[in-house]
């Protein structure tokens, strides 16, 4: 049953940590996302759980978390419609052969790591309810996933955004959560069909034809929404409420089919008109509530699912090490390499690395879709979220040692001088 | 092309050695027990159906019982066996069918033998 006093409690105790410790990372240059996300893992069994069982159990317990995981749900399903309201890869052919090469370099070699872990971790982290197919799969797109809301959050942040190397990530990151997405959708159909009492075909064909019925038909009466924003400057109630039913149809189609439903918020953004004052509108309309209210509590729910460090000794250590060092290898190695083979001078290209090196929370997203259709283990998980806190955090600093301020400062101040003249 | 065609090639290939990669038996999910009835031995009736909740990460497994006081054990397994401080268990039946077997301490009594049968298959761990 429903305890109303322990679920606001809980909300407002996760809320209170992600502002704290946001606030402290944002003090060490980090992104208050960053900081929000070690505080949901600082929540669970990792710190929290360590430290003070007692408060953990009384706080956390179990039999609450469905309803704490319910709402993060909703926040996810908004959040993502967000990022693909925000993604725009037709941007990449602006961006020439450096782009196109470094974007598909940055998810094909860290995919290909990926599975050559897989080679090494499946008899240890695995279990035969997993095919080697289906594990070796999720480790490359979880490998090959760039964070593009936490890549933007850093960039703008530093003032990048407008430089070559933040243009140039900004349209690569693009490009790869939009492949990471359909991959990771063709892997959840994999693993789900064989769990699943609805024959495989049904899944397949019913996804073709919903991604078909998005693009050619809901995707062209979606101008108008624009239309009406150009005409009187906002959107009514209305609007924003249809919008929000579109979006959630969509979500609950994807799930319907035994894909996901994140699936289908995301592709609703995708296809949502991509003009600038549309978008920067609705974004602000969706992402206070979300980002300040319901990430945090998703942020948390993936804590209260980590175990870091917990259990299983210096082996886990060891698979921590080894995955960290391959996911780094695989994701800045090869997008450093692809655009420093494009022609892009070797600082841009180092830096063009290290910034789609950053998975930050789409990591996240991805890491607890695996642990619920069950292809990765709980070890596992929490090793893969560990990967992705190192891989973000280490972005800034990085990147400030390759590309300091003063340097990006002056390419900016260079490239507005050049724009004006 | 070489750069994309190559890591793609060296994909398929992993995925075909992969294949004959053999991973622990699965015994993650929720599991109901019954015990031997000719033991003597209160510790079982405190035991509420289903009993065991195990979490597995390949060859390590937390199993958590169902106690009322959230007992839980770290437990290996080694091939078909399942080894814990306070149990040993083989594992039997096919992925999905599985069964445990084998024997379970509690305060005060001497080894119960029991049977477990899982209820479904861990599709969502972690939970």
């Amino acid at each position: 049953m429903l305890n109303l006093f322990q679920l606001v409690l809980q909300i407002a105790v996760i809320l209170v940590a992600a502002r704290v410790v946001g606030f402290l990372f944002q003090k060490i240059n980090q992104p208050q996302v960053m900081g929000e996300m070690v505080a949901g893992i600082l929540l669970g069994p990792s710190l929290l759980g360590w430290v003070a069982p007692g408060m953990s159990a009384a706080l956390f317990p179990p039999a609450s978390l469905g309803y704490l995981n319910a709402l993060s749900q909703v926040g996810l399903v908004v959040f993502m419609f967000v990022v693909g309201l925000a993604l725009n890869p037709t941007e990449l052919h602006d961006y020439g052969h450096a782009a196109v090469l470094t974007s598909h370099v940055s998810i094909v070699a860290p995919f290909c790591f990926g599975g050559l872990t897989a080679l090494y971790l499946y008899p240890r982290l695995s279990d035969d309810s997993v095919t080697f197919t289906g594990f070796a799969l999720f480790m490359g797109a979880a490998m090959s996933i760039t964070a593009f809301p936490v890549l933007a959050r850093i960039l703008s942040e530093r003032g990048l955004l407008r430089s070559r190397v933040g243009t140039l990530a900004i349209a690569c990151a693009a490009v790869d959560d939009v492949t990471g997405w359909c991959i990771l959708a063709y892997i959840v159909v994999l693993v789900r069909v064989t769990h699943a009492a609805r024959p495989a075909w049904v899944t397949i064909a019913g996804s073709l034809v919903y991604v078909a019925l998005m693009l050619f038909v809901v995707r062209r009466f979606l101008p108008a929404f624009e239309r009406s924003f150009r005409r009187h400057g906002r959107l009514s109630d209305n609007i924003v409420a249809v919008i929000v039913v579109l979006v959630l149809a969509s979500a609950l189609a994807t799930e319907w089919l035994g894909i996901h439903l994140l699936f289908g918020a995301f592709l609703m953004g995708a296809i949502m008109p991509k003009s600038h004052e549309f978008t920067s509108y609705l974004l602000h309309k969706f992402e206070s509530v979300t980002v300040v209210l319901l990430l945090p509590l998703f942020f948390a729910f993936t804590g209260l699912r980590t175990r870091i460090g917990v259990g299983g000794g210096a082996a886990i250590w060891f698979y921590s090490a080894i995955v960290i060092v391959v996911a780094i290898t695989g994701k800045l190695g090869g997008s450093m390499l692809a655009a420093r083979l494009a022609g892009t001078p070797w600082r841009d290209a180092a830096s063009l690395g290290i910034l789609m090196n950053t998975r930050g929370l789409m990591e996240l997203v991805i890491l607890n879709i695996g642990l619920d259709i069950g292809v990765i283990s709980p070890a596992m998980f929490s090793i893969m979220v560990l990967m992705a806190l190192v891989t973000t955090f280490m972005t800034t600093p990085l990147l400030e040692w390759v590309y300091p301020s003063r340097l990006l400062r002056a390419e900016v101040e260079d490239l507005a001088e050049k724009s004006v003249a | 092309m070489l750069l994309v065609g190559l890591p793609v090639l060296g994909l398929f290939g992993i995925l075909e050695v992969g294949r004959s990669l053999a991973a622990p038996l699965s015994i993650g999910g929720e599991w109901t027990l019954e015990f031997d009835p000719a033991a003597n031995c209160g510790g079982p009736a405190r035991l509420r159906q289903p009993a065991l909740n195990i979490s597995q990460s390949g060859t390590s497994a937390l199993i958590a019982l169902n106690d009322g006081r959230a007992t839980t054990i770290d437990a290996s397994i080694d091939g078909s066996t399942v080894a814990a401080k306070s149990l040993t268990a083989t594992i039997t039946g096919k992925q999905g069918q599985r069964v445990l077997e084998g024997k379970m301490d509690f305060d005060g009594c001497a080894p119960v033998a029991f049977r477990a049968v899982r209820q479904a298959p861990a599709k969502k761990r972690g939970e």
